[in-house]
């Protein structure tokens, strides 16, 4: 309150020229700032950092009830986890599995969409449902139409030939590429959003000149607009790619993981090992080697960004 | 692009609303699924014929269910007020002042939105429980004030950065405090951005799983997303009540959504390309 007084007699005094910095307002930005910072710090530093500190303990509730000092236990331990590699190395094919559906369905809904009539603009609205209704129903939906004795789409698959008698969801290889679909389809209306405002960003000068030189439509596409959303499209395929590689709740919602773990991907191991397992400090030492391995395919992927 | 036959166009237009059928089928299906009478889902071929609630009825009948109903009310718009309560102030400070760590600041609050939950699982639930907050709705509301606040904070700013200074700045040689002036002129500006803003954490936080399951197992503190998960009875479930639990936890934030989507876009693609 103390603060607001002083404004308000500097105010008065009225002699200073506005916009200019008046004493209170040194200390008013951090206390406006703090609440939010101090969430920030509770919910994403302060856990990073207990991550770690938990990761060195030797910590297992059936054997060692009280943390204690561990030093490399756990990262040790988790070299020779050859399931847990297993489960890495089904993250990345989840992870740019995904982002490649999403990159597939999204760029010609894309270009689709870019025109100004009234049905694209409200395709454009609309095609944000999958993206906005939460992984739970879209979850359990999905088991619904796979399902082999109810499921419209399970009917379709078996059809075609694709699923036997039972539903896809049952065959290890077909459950994870149906659910890394699933997976792409849920964040291909993101994608689409962004490389729609990128679209609509490129200016129509840039497609004269080119019609002028005598490009053709392929080669248009190919020289002004792919490189005009170049950058979009590594930034946002980053930013999927990370949430993919974090995945959790599509897996676990529709098949816990299995059939004989061929959906467990690494957050799912990383889940049974704390609440099955009662591991808590082998699964920070996880979530630690996630971050990194994380961390150096980021750098990886930003090198593919346009640098004008 | 440019010059376009009305014929082309048509056609164009009819390929999008094929598509856009093809990607929405899913979900629309749960929709249709959740009024269709049991037996017309399980053999009553493609297209509905009979309309029925009864799946509603049964699933609001069920005490789980309903209390699970009140739970995600409680949590969403706790959430949601606070989610708002912190990012304008938040969102103010950054558009309107220079100062020491203001960059720092920005990023770190905007980090926090990068991070996913599952990152930092582990450590919170073994905080929850040495807090002893486990089976709380308190430590539910905390968790999930991550997942709204930086679109939050990095809409509300760049609301605030639309709005003229001198506008405040006349207030405030009018006698206006500086509080003042963000409660007297800014708010009422932006008040349709803080009302998305609010919309936004409370559907976030609405159709949440992951930390829900991690943190809650007891039944008259779980959640609408772990209720749904409780109506899979292995021995006897009923495909149109899960559907229509579906429906009950999709509608509002597809409808919230799509009302506040203008707000919401801008932000959300600054939140994604920004970071």
């Amino acid at each position: 309150m103390a603060s607001r007084q002083e404004t308000v007699t500097g105010a008065r005094a009225a002699s200073r020229p506005p916009g200019r910095s008046l004493l209170p307002d040194r200390w008013l930005p951090y206390g406006m700032i703090g609440p939010a910072v101090f969430v920030a710090f509770a919910i994403a530093i302060v856990p990073l950092c207990y991550a770690f500190w938990l990761s060195l303990q030797d910590w297992y509730m059936l054997r060692q009830p009280l943390p204690k000092w561990g030093g490399l236990i756990n990262y040790r331990a988790l070299l020779q986890d050859t399931q847990l590699w297993a489960s890495f190395g089904r993250t990345w094919i989840w992870t740019l599995g995904t982002v490649f559906v999403e990159l597939l369905l999204a760029m010609p809904i894309a270009l689709l969409l870019n025109r100004e009539t009234g049905i694209a603009r409200t395709a454009s609205a609309l095609i944000l449902l999958p993206w906005v209704t939460p992984f739970i129903v879209l979850g359990f939906g999905w088991r619904f139409l796979l399902d082999s004795d109810v499921g419209p789409i399970h009917s379709f698959l078996h059809l075609i030939g694709i699923a036997g008698d039972s539903s896809v969801l049952n065959d290890p290889v077909l459950a994870f590429a149906t659910i890394i679909f699933i997976s792409g389809w849920k964040g291909t209306p993101f994608l689409v959003i962004a490389l729609l405002a990128a679209l609509k960003s490129i200016p129509d000068e840039l497609y004269e000149a080119a019609e002028v030189d005598g490009a053709g439509a392929w080669s248009r596409f190919w020289h002004v607009t792919v490189p005009s959303i170049q950058n979009t499209v590594v930034t946002v395929g980053l930013v999927l790619g990370i949430l993919a590689f974090y995945s959790f709740d599509l897996p676990w919602i529709m098949t816990k993981g299995g059939p004989q773990d061929a959906t467990t991907i690494v957050g799912i191991a990383m889940y049974k090992a704390v609440f099955l397992d009662l591991r808590p400090a082998y699964a920070a030492a996880i979530s630690i080697v996630m971050l990194v391995l994380l961390f150096i395919a980021s750098m990886f992927a930003l090198r593919a960004r346009r640098i004008d | 692009m440019r010059r376009t036959s009305p014929l082309r166009e048509a056609g164009l237009d009819l390929l999008t609303l094929v598509v856009l059928f093809l990607l929405l089928v899913p979900i629309l299906w749960v929709f249709v699924a959740s009024v269709r009478p049991e037996t017309d889902i399980t053999g009553g071929g493609l297209w509905p014929q009979r309309l029925t609630f009864v799946h509603y009825e049964a699933i609001l009948a069920k005490k789980p269910f309903l209390i699970a109903l009140k739970n995600s009310l409680i949590v969403g718009i706790v959430v949601a007020i606070i989610t708002t309560a912190l990012a304008l102030p938040a969102a103010y400070a950054l558009s309107r002042f220079r100062f020491h760590g203001r960059t720092f600041f920005g990023l770190l609050v905007l980090g926090t939105q990068m991070l996913p939950s599952l990152a930092v699982l582990v450590p919170l639930v073994v905080i929850v429980r040495q807090l002893g907050l486990t089976n709380t709705l308190t430590a539910l509301i905390f968790t999930h004030l991550a997942l709204g606040m930086p679109i939050a904070v990095w809409m509300l700013k760049g609301y605030i950065d639309a709005i003229p200074k001198e506008l405040e700045e006349a207030a405030m040689i009018d006698g206006c405090s500086r509080v003042g002036a963000l409660t007297r002129i800014v708010i009422p500006l932006i008040r349709p951005a803080i009302i998305a803003v609010g919309t936004f954490a409370f559907v976030l936080s609405w159709g949440e799983y992951l930390m829900a399951l991690a943190l809650i197992s007891k039944a008259d503190v779980k959640t609408l997303p772990l209720a749904l998960q409780g109506l899979f009875d292995p021995y006897s479930f009923s495909w149109g009540q899960v559907m229509a639990g579906g429906t009950i936890i999709a509608l509002p934030a597809i409808l919230l959504f799509l009302i506040f989507r203008k707000q919401l876009v801008g932000g959300l693609l600054a939140g994604g390309v920004k970071g």
